[in-house]
């Protein structure tokens, strides 16, 4: 066909050319694909990161901060003799009412919701009144315990999780001493499916065990919500309220709505917890979306700034050749699209090569990135509900023995997880690389027919005449 | 075929006025082949051009073949030049990629003519010009006569009424000169073409059937052979 002859021997004419143009278009190309991918695969951890804290599903938690006499502070007096307790009690967020996951629930944007009660059990042995402190002294023991709404289980603490053995709770099960077991501490605990677990003086039945993502900051056990209220003494009260909205574009919506019907309590979304996250995940976050994505654009206008300069001028040089053209008959718009193939065949290759230079640098990013980290400060992540009240890390419980003991959180203290960073280069992103290249090639072949469009042929062919 | 009526051309020529033409009258016949001679610069090209449809008068009228070439929309004007008017130009202006084939094919391009049919006219318009066997050359490889003579292919490839030339001699030696004006005589006579030729060589005018002479935009008859021709 005569349009692919000429195109093809212009091409090889301008061999030197045509080369420059595709290299310039694949540098940006490749800088889009390879800015994408890294995009990508910091949203993807950081996606990670608040899922985990966040759980599956959930878009909004509801939470009230802690009353002070609802438990936050515990005073124990010394007595003559060993005293043994064992207390489940919700330390550092403050109680709502049932009946206002019911009013949430009912909200013109949220889908549903679900009330959940987050507590911790602390197990304290505190030695007589005036007797020396033992040799072996044991701290307290804390144990994260969660009462999930069964009439839920899609939505709230379980929902992340996933089930490694035994199985979930069951509808029918919502005054069982059952229990579900996080992997980590049924392991250290020689926890099996059928095991007994003490929970607050009651002995709870394994019936599940459960592993959540790292840096969840997941519960030790899942407890059935109303044997959760029992045992704490917060009968028909929750301290979260997790709740979906009906659309993901309404949960600011929905966060609105929460906030007037309860001022008092604390509406967090998964934008809230991500503006809270800290540490390098953050940081590669940001330089991917300010530097990174400025490079790309920068160097995509640059390569199409630099292929319609080379068009332009291949024009001018070829006024001659078009001005006898049109003498022939041709029609400007024959010739334009003459000259628009011949920049789209470089587009196309520039495309190309810009791809392969993107799944490069992709690779390259995933090969040489460390493991990313973020951090999220534990009492926030405490007050949102996420995980409950008490970090690995020892920030919410301290004590002292020989006198009275106290219990409270440390609103300082902060929750390290170590995010994988992988750089994926998707479907997506090569048909918006591949597009990007073709149009700036159709818009230097298109500023290039512009030119040719004005070309008087008696002017083209008297300047070379 | 052509009738030109005070025909006027002015254009601007750093930031002044310059007329090509002025209110020049020609009418020239089917068949007819007029020789325009003048010295660099006195309207010669820019009267070709108007001949042609590249360019319009500033004032006056151009018909061709009953239709007035100034008022015609610049898409008419380009099927006519396709259809209707073959040009040579005095560098040849062949596309340096193509071959000899394919710059001759070129001219069929804007006529839609069909491969199989395009291949069959392009290998009689090769063989006419007596460069049968060198269809796959292109211009580099091809001396500056040969060129010529792809060129005038190109031009009578499409079956025109008008050929027009603009020194299609001046830049050969006078062996290949003298080839390439039999060639075209030769073709002028065989196609029954009106062919209006510009030229600085009186060798080569003498050989029209009338000479015309441009002197500052305006136009002469110095010689005129017609009657003696037929």
């Amino acid at each position: 066909m005569f349009f692919f002859t000429y195109l093809r021997r212009e091409l090889r004419r301008r061999l030197r050319q045509a080369v420059v143009t595709a290299l310039g278009l694949a540098l940006g190309i490749g800088l889009v694909v390879t800015v994408t991918a890294v995009s990508s695969g910091v949203s993807a951890a950081q996606g990670k990161v608040l899922g985990a804290l966040f759980g599956v599903g959930t878009d909004i938690t509801v939470t009230t901060a802690t009353a002070p006499s609802s438990g936050g502070m515990a005073q124990i007096t010394p007595e003559p003799y060993v005293q043994h307790t064992d207390t489940l009690s919700s330390p550092t967020q403050g109680s709502i009412g049932a009946s206002a996951v019911t009013a949430i629930a009912r909200l013109h944007d949220v889908g549903t919701a679900a009330g959940g009660l987050v507590l911790t059990e602390i197990k304290t042995t505190i030695p007589a009144d005036n007797a020396p402190p033992p040799a072996s002294f044991q701290p307290p023991v804390q144990v994260g315990v969660t009462g999930v709404d069964l009439t839920r289980g899609r939505l709230g603490p379980l929902a992340a999780a996933r089930l490694v053995s035994g199985r979930n709770f069951a509808a029918g099960q919502a005054g069982a001493d059952v229990t579900v077991a996080d992997s980590a501490y049924a392991a250290a605990h020689r926890l099996r499916i059928g095991s007994a677990a003490a929970i607050a003086g009651t002995r709870f039945t394994v019936i599940g065990i459960v592993r959540q993502a790292p840096g969840s900051n997941a519960p030790q056990l899942y407890i059935p919500l109303a044997r959760a209220q029992a045992l704490s003494g917060l009968g028909g009260k929750v301290n979260t309220v997790y709740v979906q909205a009906a659309s993901a574009s309404g949960v600011g919506l929905v966060a609105g709505e929460i906030s007037r019907l309860l001022p008092s309590a604390t509406v967090t979304s998964s934008a809230s917890l991500a503006s809270s996250v800290a540490g390098s995940l953050k940081t590669t976050a940001q330089l991917a979306r300010s530097l990174g994505t400025w490079l790309a654009v920068l160097a995509l206008l640059a390569a199409a700034a630099v292929a319609s300069l080379l068009t332009v001028a291949a024009v001018a040089r070829r006024v001659r050749e078009f001005g006898t053209l049109k003498a022939l008959g041709w029609r400007s718009g024959r010739i334009t699209a003459q000259v628009m193939g011949e920049t789209l065949a470089m587009g196309i290759a520039g495309a190309a090569a810009g791809i392969a230079l993107g799944l490069g640098g992709a690779a390259a990013a995933s090969a040489a990135a460390p493991n990313l980290t973020a951090t999220v400060q534990t009492s926030n992540v405490g007050q949102g509900g996420f995980g409950g009240g008490l970090s690995a890390d020892g920030g919410i419980f301290q004590g002292t023995v020989g006198g009275p003991v106290q219990t409270f959180a440390n609103p300082n203290a902060t929750h390290t997880v170590a995010v994988p960073f992988t750089a994926p280069v998707t479907a997506a992103a090569i048909v918006l690389a591949a597009s990007l290249a073709i149009a700036a090639a159709l818009a230097a072949g298109s500023l290039g027919g512009w030119r040719i469009t004005r070309l008087r042929p008696a002017q083209a062919l008297s300047k070379v005449a | 075929m052509y009738d030109l009526s005070n025909v006027t051309r002015h254009y601007q020529k750093g930031g002044r006025a310059v007329t090509a033409l002025h209110e020049l009258n020609l009418a020239i016949g089917d068949g007819e082949w007029l020789a325009i001679q003048g010295r660099t610069g006195h309207g010669k090209t820019t009267l070709l051009h108007i001949l042609g449809g590249l360019d319009r008068p500033t004032a006056g009228t151009v018909t061709f073949a009953g239709r007035d070439l100034g008022r015609l929309r610049e898409a008419q004007a380009t099927r006519l030049r396709a259809e209707s008017i073959g040009f040579i130009f005095q560098t040849f202006n062949l596309v340096p990629t193509l071959s000899a084939a394919e710059n001759i094919e070129s001219a069929l391009i804007p006529l839609g003519t069909g491969p199989a049919e395009r291949r069959r006219r392009v290998t009689a318009a090769l063989e006419s010009v007596g460069l049968g066997d060198r269809a796959r050359h292109l211009p580099s490889e091809l001396s500056g006569g040969q060129q010529q003579r792809v060129a005038i292919a190109r031009a009578l490839v499409k079956q025109p009424k008008v050929l027009l030339a603009d020194e299609p001699t001046g830049n050969l030696d006078e062996d290949t000169r003298d080839e390439i004006t039999a060639l075209l005589e030769q073709l002028w006579r065989d196609h029954g073409l009106t062919l209006v030729l510009v030229t600085h060589d009186s060798a080569v005018a003498r050989r029209a059937q009338r000479v015309a002479i441009m002197h500052k935009g305006r136009l002469s008859i110095r010689q005129d052979t017609r009657r003696a021709a037929k």
